[in-house]
């Protein structure tokens, strides 16, 4: 997980790195420490946070560094800076379900490639799997963070434009 | 430039800072024990937030002799400091207001 962490801290600006890329490494192994005598559902959380804080830290301070922008939240707060957040417990089941039924779905494909009787003519030879997998984990971590952020901007428009508390007048006074 | 009223976690920051120096470890857990464990900041977020105060001149780096690596402290500025003082002042206006309001609406 610490590569993971060195990983990501990559996308932040170098001069950010070199200020406080140390400090930073050395404090989530210090917290890391402490989550890891915890429940699966409490490091679970604590590695979301960091990972949603970390993504989130990089985007406002490369803004910052290239374009001088002033400091924006990329993630409600909720989310990054709050335990309040809970995930249903059977998510990390799922997600470990989802996981190997796409890694048995991959070497499932290369059992079926290789059994394949092998044909008179040349042919375009197939790239393997993980020459494109990466990418589109990529292409697909991009998707899903744009649509929970347009999903996020529309529920807090409409909270902010109080169209809940019409509902609720509504329901309160029949 | 941070203005008044501050983020919570920004205050929380500041009055973690405003008794001791301290570092990132010592500041992420007084926050949380302050806040009864409803502020919880990521590693990210702690960092961005000292980022900008450092810029301000809200708090700076403290020296400390047994300093280990990656462990650097940080402490509150004369002007940070001040900053914090108007804020608690702000607040405690709030609150004086919010309770004589509350006790002129019940009586």
């Amino acid at each position: 997980m610490l590569n993971a962490y060195q990983l990501l801290l990559r996308l932040y600006p170098a001069a950010y790195r070199a200020e406080f890329g140390e400090e930073m490494i050395a404090l989530f192994e210090d917290v890391r420490a402490d989550v890891d005598h915890t429940t699966v559902a409490a490091r679970a959380v604590f590695y979301v946070r960091e990972i949603a804080g970390l993504v989130s830290g990089a985007l406002r301070e490369n803004l910052h560094f290239r374009f001088n922008a002033p400091d924006v939240s990329f993630f409600p707060r909720r989310f990054t800076m709050r335990n309040g957040f809970r995930f249903p417990k059977a998510t990390p089941i799922l997600m470990a379900i989802i996981l190997a039924g796409v890694i048995l779905a991959i070497r499932r494909g290369e059992v079926i490639a290789t059994s394949l009787p092998p044909f008179s003519q040349p042919v375009t030879p197939i790239h393997p799997p993980h020459s494109y997998l990466l990418p589109g984990v990529f292409e697909g971590f991009i998707f899903f963070y744009a649509a929970g952020l347009i999903g996020w901007a529309i529920v807090f428009a409409l909270r902010r434009s109080g169209v809940h508390r019409l509902t609720d007048v509504s329901s309160g006074s029949k | 430039m941070e203005s008044l009223p501050l983020s919570e976690p920004v205050l929380l920051i500041l009055m973690s800072l405003a008794g001791q120096p301290r570092h990132g470890y010592s500041i992420l857990k007084d926050v949380e024990r302050m806040s009864n464990g409803r502020v919880v900041l990521s590693t990210g977020t702690l960092y961005g937030a000292i980022r900008r105060l450092l810029e301000d001149d809200w708090i700076e780096r403290f020296d400390e002799r047994d300093a280990s690596r990656g462990r650097q402290a940080y402490c509150l500025t004369a002007h940070g400091r001040r900053n914090l003082q108007l804020e608690v002042d702000r607040m405690k206006h709030l609150t004086r207001l919010a309770t004589l309001r509350a006790a002129t609406k019940e009586s």
